[in-house]
């Protein structure tokens, strides 16, 4: 296992003989890393193919959320227990933590801003009975 | 038998590759994007897969700074998103950017009913018409 904290010059494996335990942890890096790429040409599709922003916006939403999550998390598989994982952590955390102010944002831009708003969303009831179409 | 480096290299080649493609279809929609909320959010969108390309150049160099790159990355793209939306929201929602027509009365509308609690269907027939 590889534990110590790896150096620039050093390099990025050590040993590479190929034991079980090793080719385990790839074969999990690479479920991990598939999975989120997978859920990042998800997230471009759904961009692409939705046509109104707040459609797209639940789109991306899954790439910035899952799909960070899964490409962090096998980074963080593949290099064991460091600092640098902590720091990998801490970049998920963050995206967590900023990914849902700037769609907040977004919304709130659309919201004031549209005005053919009344064709993509529904009112509350009382608003308006604008509903057919 | 393969030896463990050169399955970690192709993994971590082709996920570039891929998010490479990706982030080039995501700048497709930044450009063609009708509304400017479509360009922000590629290009947040563009952001959070450039972050997630660094984090594995820093694995597939062995550079452990390229982790630091991208959590500025992060920051600033972040920030990025926050100075173009606070450039585009309007600083009063009640009088937002593009009136209608009909004064007051119609541009309240949409933002639900007016004062006396009655909607009125001006607005509507003139966009539909």
């Amino acid at each position: 296992m590889r534990t110590g904290r790896r150096t620039a010059s050093v390099g990025r494996k050590r040993g590479g003989d190929g034991s079980m335990a090793e080719w385990i942890r790839f074969a999990l890096t690479a479920a991990c890393l598939i999975a989120g790429v997978f859920c990042f040409a998800s997230a471009v599709t759904g961009v692409f193919r939705f046509g109104f922003i707040m459609n797209r916006m639940h789109a991306s939403g899954i790439g910035d959320t899952l799909g960070l999550f899964l490409v962090i998390a096998g980074l963080v598989i593949s290099s064991g227990i460091s600092f640098d994982s902590l720091k990998l952590a801490l970049l998920v955390f963050f995206m967590w933590f900023t990914s849902p102010v700037s769609a907040h944002f977004l919304g709130q831009i659309e919201y004031y801003s549209n005005r053919n708003l009344y064709r993509f969303v529904e009112r509350k009831e009382g608003t308006d009975g604008s509903d057919d179409d | 038998m393969a030896s463990i480096e050169t399955a970690y290299q192709i993994l971590y080649l082709s996920v570039l590759t891929a998010f490479a493609v990706l982030i080039g279809i995501m700048l497709i929609r930044a450009v063609i994007g009708p509304r400017i909320t479509d360009r922000i959010l590629a290009v947040n969108m563009l952001g959070t897969m450039v972050i997630c390309s660094i984090a594995i150049l820093s694995r597939f160099l062995g550079e452990a700074y390229l982790v630091d790159v991208a959590l500025i990355y992060a920051m600033i793209s972040f920030v990025a998103v926050l100075m173009l939306a606070t450039t585009y929201l309007p600083a009063d929602p009640k009088n937002p950017y593009f009136p209608a027509k009909g004064g007051k009365k119609t541009r309240r509308r949409r933002f639900g009913p007016d004062e006396n609690g009655k909607a009125d269907g001006v607005r509507r027939t003139e966009e539909r018409g």
